[in-house]
């Protein structure tokens, strides 16, 4: 993987009022890397990836591609594209005059490959955007995005909206632009087993901060799950756990750092879904914050 | 650059057309219906001010057309001719007021801000379009339509003096200055250039308020009312007042005209040469200053 970073973020806060949104965010995104931002409502996964494309003032430092997002946005934005929101589109627009005018005012779109990808839609060009429903208002604008062959993609939430066919299409679209462009990709989303085949790397954040950030590849070195036999549960458990949940009446252990063949003596062992894992380093984390 | 102001300017055509293509359009055709009616018999219009119909076409009042010396006949068509394009004017007028009031509120209100901003196009180049959207490209949309009135006008009255066995055809297109559409242009764009600060004090209410109109209405009525209070003067009304006028009758305007005309093209230099003048554009940049920083720093969408 090439070690050219792309996103550099040092320190980044952001407070309204008395509560921090960003609290002393540190992060490095290097060039390929598709990043997964994985948090509750209110852990600044928003407010982060907006101050990445300059739309948020904020302290500390933070250089995308070199620039300062904040001074250079609209330099910035012929390299990056976001999505901050959906179904946020122009709806006096028809869809033909928005992809006219996405042509006039940026240098990397692609017009031919925008139709491209519509045509595998229901969505017509003369269509006012007014009259689309909103999923097909969210198709749009990831059709808008993915024809614009930028550098860094930010997609907060991208398929919010949509149904399983076209986020399953939409991600499989992303997987192939990503392989033929080596773009760097930073994602935020709360359907994490949607995208966790497609990450090369996790951020976990809470209440503005960064809980846990790793590869993909070393979290599933890293973390172990054993689902283990009852008369093993208490030889398991020895091997101090991480966590402890129950699933479909079976106990499920999540450890870090133990070498799996000890663990396959007890039991069933794979490593843990991000969404298992994210859970239970949030509690961990609760729970040592309340110690 | 050029490409990306294209694009914005027919964007903003496109999302104003009611105001700024339909509307003038409707009301030329009507007014020239009205014209053409008034000349084959129809109708006639008469206020206090205006007096408009083929029964003042009586003998006594060709005779006395065909005694005034030829400068003066030209300058009664010239007249008459600006004089009929004053409701598409006003129509155009209202549909930019209204356009500057609601063109950065409109993007607030359906957060189509949050798309906009998502793209390559600085702050400074949306407000830039806008401003030359006002200033240069609707004064400009409206001059075909003010032709068209005044070609239905000349063709109307002319058809009407013929058939009337008046020979009025070589006098009367005679008048007509065709090199008048150019200075209607100029003179255009000089007071879109004149009323300017009005203009961006509107879109920076748009885009500062959360009601645009009572944003645009209460801060000036605050400071004519602290003015007047504390310094006895009323500078802020005077220049408000000034710059909803004409600019060629405006009080700073060193010419005076006691007659509605088509100003001349010498007029508008006179305009660039006034104090007024450049403190509206001093004014008016202020004003821009403003927008982008308070668009750019627009972060309401912001907190997951």
């Amino acid at each position: 993987m090439n070690t050219e970073v792309v996103i550099k973020a040092n320190n980044i806060s952001k407070k309204y009022d008395d509560s921090y949104a960003l609290d002393g965010i540190d992060i490095e995104v290097s060039k390929g890397q598709i990043m997964g931002l994985i948090g509750p409502n209110g852990a600044g996964k928003s407010t982060f990836l907006q101050s990445v494309l300059g739309l948020l003032k904020t302290e500390g430092n933070l250089e995308v591609l070199g620039l300062d997002p904040r001074k250079d946005r609209h330099k910035l934005l012929k390299e990056v594209c976001s999505i901050t929101d959906v179904a946020v589109l122009p709806k006096w627009m028809t869809v033909a005059q928005l992809l006219r005018y996405m042509e006039g005012v940026h240098p990397s779109f692609d017009i031919n490959k925008c139709i491209s990808i519509l045509s595998r839609t229901n969505i017509k060009l003369p269509s006012k955007i007014k009259v689309l429903s909103r999923g097909m208002v969210v198709q749009l604008h990831l059709s808008l995005v993915m024809a614009i062959n930028a550098k860094v993609l930010i997609l907060d939430e991208p398929t919010l909206g949509l149904d399983l066919v076209y986020r399953k299409d939409f991600y499989s679209q992303l997987i192939e632009d990503y392989y033929e462009g080596n773009k760097t990709i930073l994602i935020s989303t709360h359907q994490v087993e949607e995208i966790e085949g497609v990450l090369s790397d996790a951020v976990f954040m809470n209440q503005g901060r960064i809980v846990m950030k790793d590869s993909i590849e070393s979290i599933n070195k890293k973390y172990l799950e054993l689902r283990p036999d009852q008369k093993y549960l208490d030889d398991a458990k020895s091997l101090k756990p991480l966590h402890q949940r129950t699933e479909l009446g079976r106990s499920v252990l999540l450890f870090e750092n133990v070498e799996k063949e000890k663990l396959e003596a007890f039991g069933e062992v794979r490593p843990p879904v991000i969404a298992n894992l994210f859970m239970a380093i949030m509690e961990t984390t609760k729970q040592g914050d309340l110690k | 650059m050029i490409k990306v102001l294209k694009a914005m300017i027919v964007r903003e055509i496109q999302e104003h057309k009611v105001a700024f293509v339909y509307a003038p359009f409707f009301v030329s055709i009507v007014l020239c219906f009205v014209i053409a009616s008034v000349y084959f018999g129809g109708t006639s219009i008469e206020t206090e001010q205006f007096n408009f119909s083929t029964e003042y076409y009586d003998e006594e009042i060709r005779l006395a057309m065909q005694s005034v010396s030829s400068i003066s006949r030209i300058d009664i068509v010239r007249a008459a001719l600006v004089v009929l394009a004053f409701p598409i004017l006003l129509t155009v007028g209202f549909g930019l007021l209204a356009y500057s009031l609601s063109t950065f509120a409109d993007e607030r209100k359906d957060r189509s801000l949050i798309f906009w901003r998502s793209l390559p196009v600085s702050d400074l180049t949306t407000v830039l379009s806008k401003v030359l959207i006002v200033t240069l490209v609707v004064p400009l949309m409206v001059v075909p339509y003010i032709i068209l009135l005044q070609l239905v006008s000349m063709i109307s009255a002319s058809i009407f003096f013929t058939s009337n066995d008046i020979v009025a055809f070589s006098w009367l297109w005679g008048s007509y200055i065709f090199t008048d559409w150019f200075r209607i242009i100029f003179s255009l764009w000089a007071q879109s250039l004149w009323s300017l600060p009005l203009f961006i004090w509107l879109m920076l209410a748009g885009t500062y308020a959360a009601r645009p109109i009572a944003g645009a209405i209460v801060p000036p009525v605050i400071l004519i009312v602290l003015e007047g209070i504390i310094f006895k003067t009323n500078t802020v009304l005077e220049f408000i007042e000034n710059r909803v006028g004409f600019w060629s009758r405006s009080d700073s305007f060193p010419k005076e005209y006691e007659e509605i005309r088509v100003v001349d093209i010498s007029d508008i230099f006179l305009l660039f040469s006034t104090q007024a003048f450049w403190i509206g554009i001093f004014v008016s940049c202020i004003l821009m200053a403003s927008i982008v920083y308070v668009r750019s720093s627009n972060s309401d969408h912001a907190i997951d």
